[in-house]
């Protein structure tokens, strides 16, 4: 799972509604893979509205990936933050591991690649 | 003119020898082309056809029945209902979409370079293939895992989506396939894809689920501990599902478009019917979606549609999808398809 999709995941556990708490799902005993792939600044550019960068930042940080602390204020004509941000969101691949909630505790596993985001009966 | 350039002659009711396809270029010599003579990517490419009539009593060399002329300026893409042929697919279950309609949906959604698609019934993934071919991003989402995965279906042993994005080569394109109901979907809030594209579930070959317990059967069974862990930690673990009724999905299916759609963004999705009572109003509306395009596939007793909505304004306070007030043709679908579309009498309803 990429860091892109990761972004746009929440805890989504009835009750659970805290948003500083649902959101980002924090990362745990995960296995990071990295692969390259061409950059398309044009989608690049068109997803930066679209990201929540104070919890890219976070989640980031957490995995000890390096990460400017801001987006440039024309991002679409830096080429070094675009590729930066390249490798971040698409680049980074969460193979194993779980994501938790910081609210209500439910563990969310990744197994190859794949994030299992069901719920129990009891949580919806 | 000195761009490189091509012709091709053919005919059509009668074969033409090399001999004589060559003096049909030579005729064009008064043209005085400057450029190269190249066969493979030349800047212009001309095409003479001669038509002779019927193969087995074709008119005489001399006197074709007509002469067409054209330059190349683009070519279809039927190439790719080959390339997409779900019969050559590494990976596939039994309600994988044609590669034709396939790729009409991704054009439908107007999958470009930039996009980011997604199918909330993924399935094993047609429509991301697709999508990505046109340079789209794609993610995916469904209940069922085992499709994700590859273990279900009739290749099992295959890696799942995963196979096929290794056979297209479109893994850089093809972002993440991620299991949930998408009635309890965790996207976060706020428009974040430029087409939504799916096939739901309507319960004929696959079972239209959705997380729930049946009401009068145990609940809670998910906190029961079992060897000394709770059941829903457990890694195998999978919650109850009940049926999930195709007006139902539809209704939903707007609702999240609705939301989840920038403005501009289109929802393309199939809406199977019973042929003769489907009225236009059967149709969901939402305030939000504008209709663009609405195509009958027929299949006698049934057919199934192919609508094309685009979001026209943001999402504002609490509109939500607006069900016709009628019962439509499609609501119970799955009985109504194993009862063989027998008309609806007061006696049966």
């Amino acid at each position: 799972m990429r860091l892109l999709t990761h972004n746009m995941l929440k805890c989504h556990v009835k009750n659970c509604t805290d948003p500083d708490k649902q959101y980002p799902l924090r990362f745990k005993d995960v296995q990071i893979e990295q692969i390259e792939y061409e950059p398309n600044e044009e989608f690049l550019v068109r997803m930066l509205p679209r990201l929540d960068w104070t919890a890219l930042v976070k989640t980031a940080k957490d995995l000890n990936i390096a990460i400017p602390d801001s987006v440039p204020e024309d991002p679409a004509s830096d080429q070094e933050f675009l590729q930066k941000l390249h490798t971040i969101i698409m680049e980074t691949h969460v193979t194993e591991g779980s994501m938790v909630c910081d609210g209500c505790s439910h563990e969310y596993k990744i197994t190859k690649g794949i994030a299992n985001m069901l719920l129990a009966e009891h949580e919806i | 003119m000195t761009c490189s350039f091509k012709f091709t002659v053919d005919g059509f009711g009668r074969s033409l020898s090399q001999e004589e396809k060559i003096s049909v270029i030579e005729s064009f010599s008064f043209m005085a082309f400057e450029g190269p003579i190249k066969m493979k990517n030349p800047d212009a490419e001309f095409f003479v056809c001669e038509e002779y009539g019927e193969p087995d009593n074709p008119l005489p060399k001399e006197t074709p029945k007509m002469i067409w002329f054209g330059r190349l300026l683009g070519q279809g893409s039927r190439d790719l209902i080959d390339k997409f042929d779900v019969k050559k697919r590494k990976y596939l279950g039994n309600t994988t979409m044609d590669a034709e309609l396939s790729l009409v949906m991704a054009n439908q959604a107007l999958a470009r370079n930039g996009a980011l698609v997604y199918d909330p019934f993924v399935g094993t993934g047609s429509f991301l293939l697709t999508c990505s071919h046109f340079g789209a991003y794609s993610m995916g989402s469904d209940i069922d895992g085992r499709q994700i995965r590859g273990t279900a279906g009739f290749r099992r042993g295959v890696d799942g989506i995963s196979a096929n994005l290794a056979q297209y080569g479109l893994a850089d394109r093809v972002l993440d396939t991620v299991v949930f109901d998408i009635c309890r979907n965790p996207w976060r809030d706020g428009p974040m894809f430029d087409a939504i594209v799916t096939d739901p579930p309507y319960g004929v070959r696959a079972g239209a689920k959705r997380l729930g317990r049946k009401n009068g059967t145990l609940p809670e069974l998910s906190l029961k501990v079992v060897d000394g862990v709770e059941n829903h930690r457990r890694s195998d673990y999978l919650p109850p599902t009940v049926p999930y009724e195709m007006s139902d999905v539809i209704g939903d299916l707007l609702g999240f478009a609705a939301e989840k759609l920038v403005v501009g963004g289109r929802l393309v999705y199939w809406l199977p019917t019973v042929a003769g009572e489907y009225d236009p109003k059967d149709l969901p509306v939402h305030p939000v979606l504008r209709v663009v395009a609405n195509s009958e596939q027929p299949f006698g007793g049934w057919s199934r549609r192919l609508v094309t909505m685009e979001k026209i304004a943001p999402l504002q306070g609490d509109a939500s999808a607006e069900l016709p007030e009628h019962a439509p043709a499609h609501r119970n679908f799955r009985d109504r398809y194993f009862s063989k579309f027998e008309a609806i009498t007061p006696e049966t309803e």
